[in-house]
């Protein structure tokens, strides 16, 4: 379809093009460099990024020539010296024959993201477009770039939604959920309480998140979802079928 | 003059003309000496106190004034001195310990002839002429120094001439005369069309047609657009736009109002580096007169026409040059360049269309204007019109500002005005365009400079800085100094620019310290050529210009760090 992005267009048709930092909810980055192809017009091509270039009727593009071929050779050589601990960029790299790099490793001891973060912006981004939080950004700039909290400190804005671990490509950023609390490990240990459920008494989301979702919703639900586990909700919906079918009450939640 | 006077017609542009000039040509003599940032830095701020109070002590009468940079800024600090119906005399290496002896020559109507450097009978400063007196035959003439014989001063016409902190001495040699005609009698779309005719090419570094971005600009959807000047000149070695900002800042308020009137927009922003504190207080000051006037603000000139510019400073990021860049930072945000389309033109400040040209760019819409397309496009060759002004520096004998028409060549430059090397040693390269530019050997030097020829050998014009290297300067040295510039500049946005030059980094530091494989050189050669070709702004795009030409015309200097069993 005229306007549509074309990396979205290649997903589609099966058509193995490589990228790292795209994501279809956010506007496009065009950061990581994997995703280039080549446009033709009028027989020259240029090189451009996927993720960012729109397609028309008539458009001619290449996705594998030698030279692409060749510059994504380099780039994941980059990548695993940049993430050398991130088995995905490994898998991704092998598909090009990559299995090593001639540059000098990237190690950082106590690194929070574990010597996996590429630096594609994803979580940053999800972070502040999505969620409007602003938990995390960048820090630094050129080779010393590195994202965290501001100051390296525990930040309270954060809502321990983990959205920026469901994006992040390389699954670098790492949660760890302790009873009552959850913990941000690659985020300065960001602690998140979460609550527990009515029913069960198990706890399960992170209160901020459910406060936030509260502002969203119909009252009526609030009382409902707020307080009770995925699992309680599954088992009160069944509940309240089954006796509806019976017809001791009316509809269900 | 009162403060609240507003200029409304040419009478009144023609009475403040007369107060200026009596400012320029005072029928008392007249000292004025080279503050830009370069006179400052030799200790003419010392002189002017000097002056100051020795005339203040013995009250003389003198008009003492600070003037801008003429350029030659090896030879600050550089003093302007006016005796009526005499030559205009420049004084070169004035210091403090001086001063008394210029008081007392010019007391008794003469020039101390030892500090001499020139006199000028007449000065075009191209929007008006003006005439000087006869005398001091024996002083060389402005003409005879070989450093000013081989350029065409446009762009440069006012500078160290007029004091840039007075509006009157800028009106007073035809400034703002431009501006007044076209405000009053021209077709906004004919003096975009002025602008198109004279080839009037970006003064940025990319050459794109001036006039082409302002039509674009105009007829982009949109209302409340901006145009922007482009300040955050940093190059190392560049000062182009500094000079130009501090040594006649009006010249740059007039090609703004001039643009906007053109396009039809009524909000104008300046862009400048936080570095440049000087230029940023007499740009403050131009535009404060230029309201008091009423040259900007609510109808110019009496017109319907509203205009105004506003500073925006930077915080230091030499990223912040590139446009995209440059408008988030202008927004407040992180200054990252974000891929293109959408241009500025389309979506720019605050997603409204912006044109976005450089200092010099909007220096010479005044000219164009004033003298006409024709006029200027006879400047230059066909496809390169006009002046450009380049900062001469590194080894090179005459360190200073030179301006001269696109398509001048190298050696002409380097040699015929610079010199050649400082203390008469062999000049090796230049590197033009600063660290995304390249280093031409001097074998290259009948090159003219123009944006396609520069391309062509790997260099590019970039703003306008020349290095010049040596004999005793190691190429491989000089690569690593603009990677190591241009890495820790990078944003840290895409991989190959900030991932890329630090390796390259690496790989240079290793080859430096002898500890290379041949092998090093060859990945040096690819990496260098990945981050051309994949990098997402222009910065890593043109970053590795310095190694690739390096490796590409001083091989022998790498090959030397790497030794032979090695090999």
């Amino acid at each position: 379809m005229e306007g549509e992005i074309l990396l979205l267009v290649a997903i589609r048709e099966k058509i193995d093009i490589p990228h790292l930092c795209y994501e279809e909810s956010l506007d496009p980055y065009g950061a990581c460099r994997l995703c280039m192809v080549e446009v033709v017009t009028c027989g020259k091509t240029e090189m451009t990024t996927a993720c960012t270039l729109r397609v028309y009727n008539g458009l001619e593009v290449l996705t594998d020539t030698p030279e692409i071929i060749r510059h994504r050779k380099t780039l994941f050589e980059l990548y695993l010296a940049e993430a050398p601990k991130s088995e995905i960029i490994k898998t991704m790299a092998e598909r090009y024959g990559v299995t090593k790099t001639p540059f000098l490793k990237k190690i950082v001891h106590d690194d929070p993201l574990g010597g996996k973060c590429i630096l594609c912006g994803l979580c940053v981004r999800v972070c502040n477009e999505i969620m409007g939080a602003s938990a995390i950004q960048f820090i630094n700039r050129g080779p010393y770039t590195v994202v965290n909290t501001p100051f390296f400190e525990e930040n309270p804005v954060c809502m321990g939604c983990g959205t920026c671990a469901k994006v992040c490509p390389t699954e670098a950023i790492v949660i760890e959920d302790i009873s009552d609390e959850r913990i941000m490990k690659s985020w300065s240990n960001t602690k998140i309480r979460r609550i527990a459920c009515t029913e069960c008494g198990r706890y399960f989301g992170p209160e901020p998140v459910m406060k936030y979702i509260n502002t969203r919703l119909d009252p009526d639900l609030i009382e409902k979802l707020h307080t009770i586990c995925p699992a309680c909700r599954g088992k009160t919906i069944a509940r309240q079928e089954i006796l509806a079918k019976r017809g001791d009450i009316g509809n269900h939640v | 003059m009162g403060g609240s006077m507003r200029i409304k017609s040419r009478s009144d542009l023609e009475e403040v003309r007369t107060i200026g000039l009596s400012k320029i040509q005072p029928d008392r003599p007249r000292i004025a000496i080279g503050l830009s940032t370069c006179g400052i830095a030799v200790g003419g701020e010392n002189l002017f106190n000097r002056l100051y109070t020795l005339i203040k002590e013995g009250g003389y009468d003198i008009a003492l004034t600070k003037v801008g940079c003429i350029g030659y800024c090896k030879e600050e600090p550089i003093v302007a001195v006016t005796i009526p119906k005499k030559p205009l005399i420049l004084l070169h290496r004035v210091f403090p310990e001086n001063a008394e002896e210029v008081i007392n020559a010019v007391l008794k109507g003469e020039v101390p002839e030892s500090l001499a450097l020139c006199r000028i009978l007449e000065w075009d400063h191209i929007t008006g002429i003006l005439q000087y007196g006869e005398g001091f035959d024996t002083i060389p003439l402005y003409n005879d120094v070989p450093f000013f014989l081989h350029q065409t001063k446009v762009i440069l016409r006012d500078a160290g001439f007029i004091n840039p902190e007075d509006i009157d001495e800028y009106i007073a040699v035809g400034g703002y005369e431009a501006a007044y005609t076209t405000l009053t009698e021209r077709d906004p779309d004919a003096v975009i069309d002025e602008v198109k005719q004279s080839g009037l090419r970006g003064r940025g570094g990319a050459g794109f047609p001036a006039g082409l971005k302002w039509e674009i600009t105009k007829k982009a959807k949109g209302t409340d657009k901006y145009i922007v000047c482009n300040a955050d000149e940093g190059d190392p070695g560049a000062y182009m736009n500094r000079n130009e900002m501090e040594s006649d800042p009006h010249m740059l308020v007039e090609g703004m109002l001039i643009g906007a009137y053109a396009m039809g927009i009524s909000e104008g922003l300046i862009y400048i580096r936080a570095e440049y504190p000087l230029a940023i207080k007499r740009l403050r000051h131009a535009i404060d007169q230029a309201r008091e006037y009423g040259l900007l603000g609510d109808n110019i000139f009496g017109t319907s026409f509203c205009f105004d510019i506003q500073l925006a400073t930077g915080a230091g990021a030499f990223v912040c040059g590139e446009s995209t860049a440059l408008v988030a930072s202008i927004e407040g945000k992180t200054g990252r360049p974000h891929p293109r389309p959408p241009r500025l033109t389309d979506s720019g400040v605050w997603g409204r269309p912006t044109d976005l040209n450089n200092v010099e760019t909007w220096c010479n819409v005044p000219v164009i204007i004033a003298k006409g397309s024709k006029w200027y496009s006879g400047i230059g060759n066909s496809s390169n019109t006009g002046t450009k002004v380049f900062s001469l520096v590194g080894k090179v004998e005459n360190v200073g500002m030179v301006e001269v028409p696109l398509g001048t060549s190298l050696h002409r430059i380097i040699f015929d005005i610079g010199s050649g090397g400082a203390g008469g040693k062999a000049v090796k390269a230049v590197q033009t365009g600063g660290p995304s530019g390249g280093c031409i050997p001097v074998r290259l030097f009948d090159t003219g400079v123009d944006f396609e020829n520069l391309n062509r050998i790997g260099s590019m014009m970039g703003s306008g800085g020349l290095v010049v290297m040596d004999e005793d300067t190691n190429m491989v040295d000089i690569a690593r100094y603009f990677i190591n510039f241009a890495a820790s500049e990078s944003c840290g946005k895409c991989v190959p620019c900030r991932e890329g030059l630090k390796h390259i980094l690496l790989i240079l530091n290793k080859i430096i310290s002898g500890k290379a494989l041949a092998q090093d050189l060859i990945l040096l050669a690819s990496l260098s050529d990945t981050i051309q070709k994949t990098s997402l702004c222009g910065l890593g795009q043109t970053a590795v210009n310095p190694v690739q030409t390096t490796l590409k015309y001083f091989m022998n200097e790498y090959e030397a760090f790497i030794s032979q069993e090695k090999r």
